[in-house]
């Protein structure tokens, strides 16, 4: 980058900075390579929202690699070269109004390009992907944006409307320490259809999570499968997700929660669509026949049996 | 010494009547008060270095039980507020109210009882907190948020230690920075308009207007909390109507704003220290006064960036990207301005060049993490893990504690007449330097590999045994580089080899008074005429001892001489009376 000479002389641009640079930069695509799981990402996406996430981040650790290593490059380089010597002599010049305004620009432009960058993936993030082939009655319906309030759902296409499919939405409530799930259908005496601890979701379909609390703040983080959602008490925050590989992925709540917090942790087993069809029948089965048996006990007085399975 | 020569400074000789420490305790000079400020910062500096020690000592193994989650819980409490409220803040309003007032050559502050009242509240607030390990420490974490901060959640009275000791420390700022607002816009010594005035005051004036906007915000907060847990208010209960994400949005808003407060006290401190250890003035003196500016209002509307997770309407996740990535522009024009400061100079590499530079190299760690978390989807991964922690811990260490060590090192001299040793402190600086990367990049990938702040314990069969034992390695090479440097300071302070009034060759004003000022600060305020006032007394004592055969000619000289005095004052010459401030 040429100055003209009536400036006064930058220092800072000598060939040593430029070679820093282009280092840096071999670096932060060296280590950027590996796109997949690796020491130094995020856990490897098995969802649409957690891939855009993960993407995000690449593209933000190249970034942030690049800075550190120009400005440490520049900032120890000066350093070294202006070491007080015997005959050593300070420059007095100061900058002329014009230097400072190509570094606020220059900054500028890059902190335009990251916030546009940054909407662009947030948005990305948050829109609803439908169901695949393999889903569970596989879902089209273009959902509004997840994580916008009060906004109207976007009406569906004509597309759409010939086959209209909803995504699973399910429940998820933080309670200290424990979560608590409550698949579609749920009713708490006709066809209770709840689980703690552990979330089964079925494979390549969309699913709606209605995250909320009933005391404190926790966090509903599956990194595999999505970002973290705060749960608040009183308000239902939503998150997605559309799980492509059958599996157990784990998460962990992120808010201090009280004495017990590190407990806070949570699974989500993604099955095949027919065994999550047979497990959620299967648990309505297990709850009805339990509140039936402490159903039994209580009006044979023998008191209240354990928690449903 | 002659009191002819210096009448106003006569009732010095008298014998002190009282005790030292009540002296300490009651002196409305701004210096004392500073003092007060700065030993308290340093106790609790040690506080929160020991409560992390212990914290890292509970993480090395996967499941560990040799910390009960209970008391991990009152660690973590006690350490956060510990570091950030008890330490960093007090540590800048310490260096801030000693230095400030003799930078601007003022012969004392606008509102000196204030002042004291001010550390008298934040010394209170400290044993408040720290008086409650007699019963119960606080458990209610790291920002006590609501609602597990109520009664029913935790019913302990440590939370209500907590509040009541945040309180009353923040209380202190608030009138500390009453006093300093008036003070700079007041006493300014004639000829130092606002264009003129030194960059570290700047730092202050703009630290002073942000602790008047976030301190009442606190304390709005610790108040409401404070009503919901004795006496009935639903301010936090979602179920009566209240809204939790209230507290939440108003404890952001103050740690934001302490965050910035270290930021700007470390921009402040290096843009002082560079120039006069560089022999060069500043690249650009507006350039970093607007930046300072900027930072503040952008940086304080990005509190929003820690809370990407809540429900929040998404216009207000844009606000906060946007405010985030636009404070990122004035951190990178100070960036700037300071390399081209460092470039064509000639350094001495003394120990505040070495710490500010390191402040700078440390700080710059966590502010690319800023940027990169600033970006909604990588937040949604990577905030309240220890990822971001890292970031953040960068920032902070590097900006309070060295940036902080860097200040102290180079004003050292003038609170006390002596100078910190450099060996030790140069050990000190790279063990602090070691500890805070072997701490912070293991825990960088831990919070990658999905490990969440604040956990006592992890589990066994993850990734994150490796990444914690190397990290609790680097803490406990952290802790002790603080405990070092510290130790060097306090050394320096009391034993320190003598310094002279002007061991740096400072440009600015407080160089102009002697090492340790009189109660009085100046004998005679000199006219400022520019933004580097010392530069035209030694230019006019250079022109009256003309025929002298002294150094050629200003720019040339290294180190340049000493000027402790108004020019052609008698009494130029160091005068050998013990001059520890006590």
């Amino acid at each position: 980058m040429g100055l003209p000479s009536d400036k006064p002389p930058l220092a800072a641009r000598p060939r040593s900075i430029r070679w820093a640079l282009a280092l840096s930069v071999a670096l932060a695509f060296a280590l950027a390579a590996p796109a997949e799981a690796s020491i130094i990402g995020p856990e490897a996406p098995h969802s649409p929202n957690a891939g855009d996430m993960s993407t995000a981040y690449w593209v933000m650790l190249v970034v942030a690699v690049l800075v550190v290593l120009a400005v440490n490059a520049a900032l120890l380089g000066a350093v070294m070269r202006s070491r007080a010597g015997r005959d050593r002599v300070a420059a007095r010049e100061t900058a002329g109004r014009g230097v400072v305004t190509r570094a606020v620009v220059g900054a500028g432009a890059l902190a335009v390009a990251i916030l546009v960058f940054g909407v662009v993936m947030t948005s990305e993030t948050r829109s609803v992907e439908p169901s695949g082939p393999d889903g569970l009655s596989a879902s089209n319906a273009r959902f509004a944006q997840v994580g916008i309030r009060d906004a109207p759902p976007v009406p569906p296409t004509e597309e759409q409307e010939a086959e209209p499919r909803a995504p699973v939405v399910i429940d998820v409530i933080g309670q200290q320490w424990l979560w608590r799930f409550e698949y579609p259908g749920h009713d708490p005496s006709a066809s209770p259809r709840f689980s703690y601890g552990q979330l089964v979701l079925p494979v390549d379909t969309t699913v709606i999570l209605n995250v909320t609390s009933t005391d404190v703040m926790h966090t509903w983080w599956i990194p595999s499968l999505g970002g973290q959602v705060q749960a608040v008490p009183g308000i239902v925050s939503q998150t997605w997700l559309r799980a492509d590989e059958e599996g157990v992925y784990e998460g962990a709540s992120t808010t201090f929660s009280g004495t017990s917090f590190p407990a806070m942790r949570a699974w989500i087993r993604v099955v095949s669509a027919e065994a999550y069809r047979s497990y959620v029948e299967q648990l309505e089965r297990d709850l009805l026949e339990a509140q039936g048996i402490v159903q039994e006990q209580v009006e044979q007085g023998t008191g209240p049996a354990g928690e449903a399975p | 010494m002659s009191p002819l020569a210096r009448p106003e400074i006569v009732t010095r000789g008298l014998p002190p009547t009282r005790p030292a420490w009540i002296e300490r305790a009651t002196s409305a000079d701004h210096k004392s008060v500073a003092l007060l400020y700065l030993g308290g910062a340093a106790t609790f500096l040690v506080l929160a270095v020991t409560e992390f020690v212990l914290m890292r000592v509970q993480l090395i193994v996967p499941d560990n039980t040799m910390i009960h989650p209970e008391i991990f819980a009152r660690l973590l409490s006690s350490a956060g507020v510990t570091f950030a409220v008890l330490f960093a803040v007090p540590l800048a309003l310490g260096v801030i109210g000693y230095i400030v007032p003799l930078q601007i050559g003022a012969r004392g502050v606008a509102l000196p009882r204030l002042n004291l009242l001010s550390a008298w509240l934040y010394l209170l607030g400290g044993a408040a907190i720290y008086l409650s390990f007699l019963y119960t420490p606080p458990d209610g974490g790291v920002l006590a948020l609501a609602p597990l901060s109520d009664t029913v959640f935790t019913p302990s009275h440590g939370v209500d230690a907590w509040i009541a000791g945040t309180g009353l420390a923040t209380l202190g700022f608030v009138c500390f920075a009453i006093n300093l607002v008036a003070t700079l816009r007041n006493m300014r010594a004639p000829g130092l308009a606002w264009r003129r005035m030194p960059l570290f005051s700047w730092a202050a004036t703009v630290i002073g207007y942000v602790l008047l906007v976030i301190g009442p915000v606190m304390l709005a907060a610790l108040a409401m909390l404070m009503v919901d847990r004795h006496a009935g208010g639903v301010f936090f209960d979602s179920g009566e109507g209240g809204a939790p994400l209230l507290y939440e949005h108003l404890v952001y808003i103050y740690m934001t704003g302490i965050y910035v407060i270290v930021l700007l006290f470390a921009a402040g401190a290096i843009s002082e220290i560079l120039p006069t250890l560089a022999r060069r003035p500043i690249f650009s003196h507006p350039a970093v006064v607007g930046s300072l500016l900027a930072i503040a209002p952008l940086g304080l509307l990005a509190w929003m960036q820690n809370m990407y997770f809540a429900p929040l309407n998404t216009g207000f996740g844009y606000l906060a990207m946007t405010m985030a990535l636009a404070t990122a522009i004035p951190v990178a024009v100070l960036l700037f301005v300071w390399i081209s400061t460092l470039n064509r100079a000639a350094i001495s590499l003394r120990a505040p060049m070495l710490f500010a530079v390191a402040a700078i190299s440390t700080m710059v760690f966590g502010l690319a993490g800023e940027l990169a978390v600033s970006v909604i989807p990588v937040a949604w991964q990577l905030d309240h893990t220890t990822a971001s922690q890292a970031a953040t811990l960068y920032v902070l260490v590097g900006g309070a504690v060295l940036g902080g060590f860097a200040a102290l090192h180079y004003w050292l001299p003038k609170m006390t007449g002596r100078i910190a040793p450099e060996g030790l402190s140069k050990v000190a600086l790279g063990t602090i330097v070691a500890g805070i990367h072997l701490y912070a990049i293991p825990m960088f990938l831990a919070g990658l590999a999905g490990q969440p702040v604040d956990v006592y314990r992890y589990y066994e069969g993850t990734d994150l045994s490796t990444f914690n034992l190397i990290a609790s390695i680097g803490a406990f090479v952290l802790a002790a580089g603080i405990l070092l440097e510290l130790g060097a300071l306090a050394w320096g302070y009391r034993h320190g080899p003598l310094a002279g009034h002007d061991p740096w060759g400072g440009t600015t004003l407080e160089w102009f008074a002697l090492s340790p000022p009189p109660p009085h600060n100046f004998d005679a305020v000199p006219d400022v005429r520019s933004a580097e006032p010392l530069l035209d007394i030694r230019e006019a004592v250079r022109r009256r001892t003309e025929g002298w055969s002294g150094p050629e000619a200003p720019g040339q000289e290294l180190p340049r001489e000493p000027v402790g005095a108004p020019a052609g004052a008698p009494d130029a010459a160091p005068d050998d009376e013990d001059r520890s401030v006590s």
